[in-house]
């Protein structure tokens, strides 16, 4: 399996969980502070520091050094990996069905299949 | 009860103009398989598919990239067969479990849904890379809402 290939599978584990999707969701709007992530939450701060931990080792989010606050911070690129992979797929199924679509209307004989070819005879 | 989306799982819709037995029908068999099982650009010849539409049979395609000639292949085993109202296969190199249902929706329509758990695995095997899974549905849209506009600062 490829590097990107286990940070994604890492992200959706990560995202998996739908505190660390409220974190995420609260971070697309800015950066915050551990106290400001677990207000929200009915979670201690260590509670809330491990999910912080798993979001932060897939790479979805950063935390600056300095002082003592380390606010976090949302990776929007690594997040745009993930939306990326889902479209991917959307797109696969999507084509596959419009595929089996115009398949399905071929074994009717309806329309909006492949034109009849020149030089066949076409029974009315 | 809930109707949460569990993450790890994928569902895709689809409704089609064909009675249900048709498209069951498509789904499980080769000669049918070969017109749509590659998505655009993705051929997947006819010799290159093989079903064994039982239980512990296997499911497999080779799917040939139309521009370059790359392969990319799904190994799969049928989990459950009831004919014409679900399917379900599951990848033993990922563990992702297929299911799709077939709903009789009257008047020659059909819905189709595909449904897939333990999304994460699939990302262990390349074939699975390629592309079979679907969309994270409500996980979908709300990832594309953080990335779109509310994300933006």
């Amino acid at each position: 399996m490829t590097a990107a290939a286990s940070r994604l599978d890492d992200m959706f584990i990560a995202l998996a969980d739908p505190t660390r999707r409220a974190i995420v969701a609260r971070l697309a709007r800015g950066d915050a502070t551990v106290n400001e992530l677990a207000a929200p939450f009915d979670m201690t701060l260590p509670g809330i520091s491990k999910h912080l931990k798993v979001l932060e080792r897939c790479g979805l989010i950063t935390r600056t050094r300095s002082a003592q606050f380390r606010p976090c911070h949302l990776e929007r690129a690594a997040l745009d990996e993930v939306a990326d992979w889902i479209a991917e797929n959307q797109r696969i199924w999507s084509q596959r069905f419009d595929k089996l679509d115009q398949h399905l209307r071929g074994l009717q004989g309806m329309p909006g299949t492949a034109p009849p070819q020149h030089g066949e005879d076409i029974h009315e | 009860m809930s109707d949460q989306p569990q993450a790890g799982e994928l569902t895709y819709t689809r409704v089609f103009d064909a009675p249900r037995e048709l498209v069951f029908q498509c789904m499980t068999e080769p000669e049918h398989l070969t017109h749509f099982w590659g998505p655009a650009g993705v051929s997947t010849p006819r010799e290159n598919i093989t079903v064994d539409l039982r239980p512990g049979g296997a499911f497999e395609a080779v799917m040939v990239n139309d521009a370059d000639g790359s392969s990319y292949e799904m190994h799969a085993v049928y989990v459950e067969i009831s004919e014409p109202e679900r399917l379900v296969w599951t990848d033993p190199g990922t563990g992702m479990t297929t299911t799709s249902t077939f709903t009789d929706l009257g008047g020659n329509r059909t819905e189709v849904r595909i449904h897939q758990v333990n999304v994460p695995e699939p990302f262990r095997s390349p074939e699975a890379q390629a592309g079979f899974v679907t969309s994270l549905d409500r996980c979908a849209d709300y990832l594309s809402r953080l990335v779109s506009g509310e994300a933006s600062r």
